[in-house]
């Protein structure tokens, strides 16, 4: 049965035509009807949908006749972006081979390279399919050579493909089934089976997506979750088609769900292995690292009563995504809410965005930051991710920032523009390659905190949007880094503060007060907003008071015409955050990250 | 009781006109008029009458034969009190003497004249029909005939006029009573597509304020009280029938789009298109508690008699916001009357948006 098992996933630089082959897979080998065809079934959450990326990921499993045979082939889809760099390598873990898409048209991208380094590391068998290749400006030849030279992969048998017009599919699914090993491992040993993934469904409490590699599971057993070490009784077993399918058992090779009535994901960490508590196996799988969040960001209910509600929304999101975290965090200016971590700047406005959409709050979310390490003078070591707990500047010996080591591909024309952004984001130069006549490669270390900031935007504007961009942590470094305190009418705004390199402190804080100026509407009084560093005050802008609204006449008596607007008014009103005798518009917290440009 | 007559007709629309009215048609005023007169007459209520507004429109631009039919229908069908003040708008262009007289004679003791400016260039530009001379004339004319209460509407934030050296011209024809607008960029208006396309009509802000607070000090100086925001009178020419409105007195209003109050709850409005008004539709609203609240608020802090805690369904004195306008002088309270500090009169909305949040 094994021998007709193949596990694979599809890895690709974001829009590549990742999910859109998936599509085609599914179509042809009938897992889906083509009435049913919804363009891009995996990205199931709307927000995948719209934004056009893959968050989580999704199995399923299709069937396909080869040669008189019938083979069952597991995709494990994965997610492209960056930010979700670890859950490649966690469905990586789950599968002997790795589709590796790169588009005709563009060739390789920073995230394919980084893609297939995972795949090698996770001894994957890999197969380059060449897609979109019925795009005028496809260069099928180029981009196999690229392959070949950037990657160091075979590419020549690749297949070339269109997954949108669904042209040579069969020649992937061929390939998949001749050249992706089948599954090694043995029935007859005691359970091991890696969780790989986990969600919560609100009728049968967490489900398991496993990867069996020894024995069998199935409705009734006694299981274990061996790190965890926490035993439930299956309740169900079952495949994804890629809808949810029980079925009597789960052995080595399958991948499939199992539900056991659990009720707390917290219970359920992926990467776990899980086997049989009567006879369980001697080894647990080796497992995932715990992965730590990156980007910190405080968020509060704009209506300070809601603050339950919005526990309740975090815990229900961290239900189906363990990376998210989030510790409960009181500000002077916006109340009671949650410091919250995140893996990356995509994943923070995703999560806020289904925040605001499937819970119905309206939110504020203050300017993220990375996690500092500080050195106090008295040897004392903290980890700061919120500036308002930084200690003061007289306590601190030496403040430590998170670095990144970032490659980047671009055309050779952009490379001075790369050079110059990354170095005004106080990035190291570490190496430049060409890859080809057209293609080169820059490596840079960078601060994470720049990164977070804008440097996304910037590069899309400098390189027209040809260059792409991937990065790994890559330790501390020592800095001279300063917290930057804002405001309002002498009170300082803890929500506003940030910490900054010593250099843009300046600069940063002319253009933050300026932006406030513009975004926080005039008061009955007059507001001074200030900047400091310390108690050094480093930039100042006024908004004069308000001196007009409206002086209308009541018309033959239509009060209710003059109620009416200011009930609406009063509804704008609801959207302004009161802090102190300030009323401050609740985008202000996050806008003074998007700042226009620093020169 | 007060009694509101709303008259939709206008020799020309002002391009900042949001309201019901239509130029020209004397078929469609018949018709109006007929409907108008059955309305008066159909009407259940029987209290005395203490003041009657005709409004508009432009009501001195029907004939006048029109305004005597109005007049005579309510005096048929109510009790009006033997010194109620009987208010007519008029423009100034269509103020003869003759006219005027005819007013006075049909029991019109007081009116309300549409100057807006004396700046012959921006009442073009406003689309109004009349000049400064014709102004001037209406008002000698209105004297002579013997209207001792004449009332002038104005401008406040246009360009090019000053509203001081305005004020100054009209009080010598005896005017007692001022109404001074801001002017409101109404959706759907030529001026707000002025506005728009660059039109550099009106003052800024900031500009408009200090128009406003002079004009209040000028007046002050003449003896003219600032008894509402936008009202300003001798000692005993205050509006009673606009008075009327702001403590929640209970009105009728006839015509189109009009409103009425029961005093207590329930207000109602007439449709605003003729054809379904010649249906004889009402709106019909009955206030929330909040909602009554709400107007008391409003309406009290926009003129000088403030308004009364203990009429509110909840104890605003205990709000933090409201303590702090009180210590602020923001809001000045006397026992259980609360009024706006005059000097605040030009932010009026943004400090009852904040007390209305106390809710």
């Amino acid at each position: 049965m094994k021998e007709k098992i193949r596990n694979f996933c599809i890895i690709a630089h974001i829009d590549h035509g990742k999910s859109t082959l998936a599509d085609r897979l599914m179509e042809i080998t009938g897992s889906v009807a083509k009435r049913d065809m919804q363009s891009q079934l995996l990205d199931s959450m709307e927000l995948e949908r719209e934004k056009g990326i893959t968050i989580k990921l999704t199995p399923t499993r299709m069937k396909y006749n080869f040669e008189d045979e019938e083979y069952i082939l597991n995709l494990i889809d994965t997610p492209g972006h960056v930010d979700f760099t670890y859950e490649v390598s966690r469905s990586l873990a789950a599968c002997e081979g790795a589709i590796l898409i790169v588009d005709a048209t563009q060739g390789v991208e920073a995230q394919t390279l980084a893609n297939a380094y995972m795949a090698i590391d996770a001894n994957l068998e890999i197969l380059p399919v060449i897609n979109k290749i019925d795009l005028p400006s496809a260069q099928i030849e180029k981009t196999k050579q690229e392959i070949e030279d950037v990657i160091g992969l075979p590419a020549q048998e690749a297949p070339c493909i269109s997954a949108k017009e669904g042209t040579n599919i069969n020649q992937v699914l061929e390939m998949i089934v001749k050249s992706i090993p089948a599954p090694k491992g043995d029935e007859k040993a005691p359970l091991k089976a890696l969780v790989f993934d986990s969600f919560y469904d609100n009728f049968k409490g967490a489900i398991c997506l496993i990867r069996i590699f020894d024995g069998e599971v199935k409705t009734g057993d006694k299981i274990t979750f061996m790190q965890a070490g926490k035993q439930y009784e299956v309740t169900e077993v079952g495949v994804f088609l890629p809808k949810m399918e029980e079925t009597q058992k789960l052995q080595s090779g399958e991948v499939g769900y199992i539900a056991a009535s659990i009720k707390s994901l917290s219970d359920v960490r992926v990467g776990d292995t899980v086997t049989l508590t009567s006879t369980p196996t001697s080894q647990p799988l080796p497992g995932y690292k715990v992965v730590q969040p990156v980007v910190y960001c405080g968020i509060f209910a704009v209506d300070g009563s809601r603050y339950n509600d919005l526990k309740e929304a975090l815990l229900k999101l961290k239900l189906n995504d363990a990376s998210l975290q989030f510790t409960p965090e009181v500000s002077t200016a916006l109340g009671f809410g949650f410091r919250c971590g995140f893996l990356g700047l995509l994943h923070l406005e995703i999560i806020t965005e289904r925040i605001e959409r499937e819970f119905n709050l309206e939110i504020i979310t203050t300017a993220p930051s990375v996690s500092y390490k500080v050195v106090k003078t008295n040897g004392e070591q903290l980890e700061i991710s919120n500036p308002s707990n930084m200690p003061p500047a007289v306590e601190i010996k030496e403040i430590l920032e998170p670095m990144v080591s970032a490659s980047l591909f671009t055309p050779p024309e952009y490379v001075g523009a790369i050079m110059d952004l990354c170095q005004q984001k106080r990035g190291v130069y570490k190496n430049l390659v060409y890859l080809d006549k057209s293609r080169v490669r820059v490596d840079y270390r960078l601060p994470l905190g720049e990164i977070i900031y804008d440097f996304f935007d910037k590069l899309k504007s400098a390189t027209k949007g040809f260059a792409s961009f991937d990065y790994s942590l890559d330790g501390f470094m020592p800095a001279k880094l300063v917290k930057l305190d804002i405001l309002l009418k002498g009170e300082k705004c803890d929500a506003l503060s940030i910490i900054v390199h010593e250099s843009f402190a300046y600069a940063r804080g002319r253009m933050i007060v300026e932006k406030l100026k513009k975004i926080i509407p005039r008061q009955l009084f007059e507001v001074p907003l200030q900047a400091s560093i310390g108690n050094k005050i480093i930039a100042r802008e006024t908004i004069s008071a308000l001196r007009k609204d409206v002086l209308a006449k009541c018309y033959g008596g239509d009060v209710t015409r003059k109620r009416k607007l200011l009930e609406k008014q009063k509804e704008g009103k609801k959207r302004m955050r009161q802090i102190g005798s300030v009323e401050i518009p609740s985008e202000a917290f996050l806008s003074i990250l998007k700042l226009d440009d620093e020169s | 009781m007060r009694i509101y007559v709303h008259i939709p007709f206008c020799e020309s629309k002002c391009v900042y006109c949001a309201f019901a009215s239509v130029v020209g048609n004397v078929d469609l005023q018949q018709k109006y008029f007929q409907t108008l007169l059955k309305e008066i007459e159909q009407c259940k209520e029987n209290e005395t009458v203490q003041s009657i507004y005709i409004g508009g429109g432009t009501p001195s631009c029907v004939d006048k034969k029109f305004i005597e039919q109005v007049l005579d229908k309510i005096k048929a069908h109510f009790r009006v009190e033997e010194n109620a003040e009987i208010t007519l708008e008029a423009n100034p262009c269509s103020l003869s003497k003759e006219k005027l007289k005819f007013y006075k004679d049909i029991g019109i003791n007081r009116l309300s004249v549409g100057v807006q400016s004396l700046n012959n260039k921006v009442l073009k530009i406003l689309g109004r029909k009349h000049n400064k001379k014709q102004v001037f004339l209406s008002l000698k004319n209105a004297l002579q005939v013997g209207f001792t209460n004449v009332s002038v509407d104005l401008l406040i934030g246009l360009k090019n006029t000053n509203i001081k050296k305005d004020c100054a011209k009209l009080l010598k024809y005896k005017v007692k009573h001022i109404s001074a607008y801001m002017l409101q960029v109404e959706e759907n208006t030529p001026l707000k597509s002025m506005i728009e396309n660059g039109s550099q009509i009106l003052k800024n802000d900031d500009e408009c304020v200090r128009d406003y607070e002079n004009l209040a000090k000028f007046l002050q100086k003449r003896k003219m009280q600032r008894y509402e925001i936008s009202n300003f009178a001798f000692e005993g020419y205050e509006s009673q029938h606009n008075i009327g409105y702001w403590v929640g007195d209970k009105y009728i209003g006839f015509g189109l789009s009009a409103h009425s109050f029961d005093g207590n709850f329930v207000r109602t409005a007439n449709a605003s298109d003729f054809e379904t008004y010649f249906k004889g539709e009402r709106d019909k609203e009955v206030l929330s508690k909040a909602e009554k609240d709400e107007e008391i608020i409003m309406l009290g802090l926009r003129c000088k008699y403030g308004f009364d805690l203990t009429k509110l369904s909840f104890d605003l004195s205990c709000c933090q916001i409201f303590k702090e306008m009180v210590d602020n002088n923001i809001l000045l309270k006397d026992g259980s009357i609360v009024k706006l500090n005059p000097k605040h009169y030009g932010i009026s909305n943004t400090i009852i948006l904040k007390l209305l949040n106390c809710q």
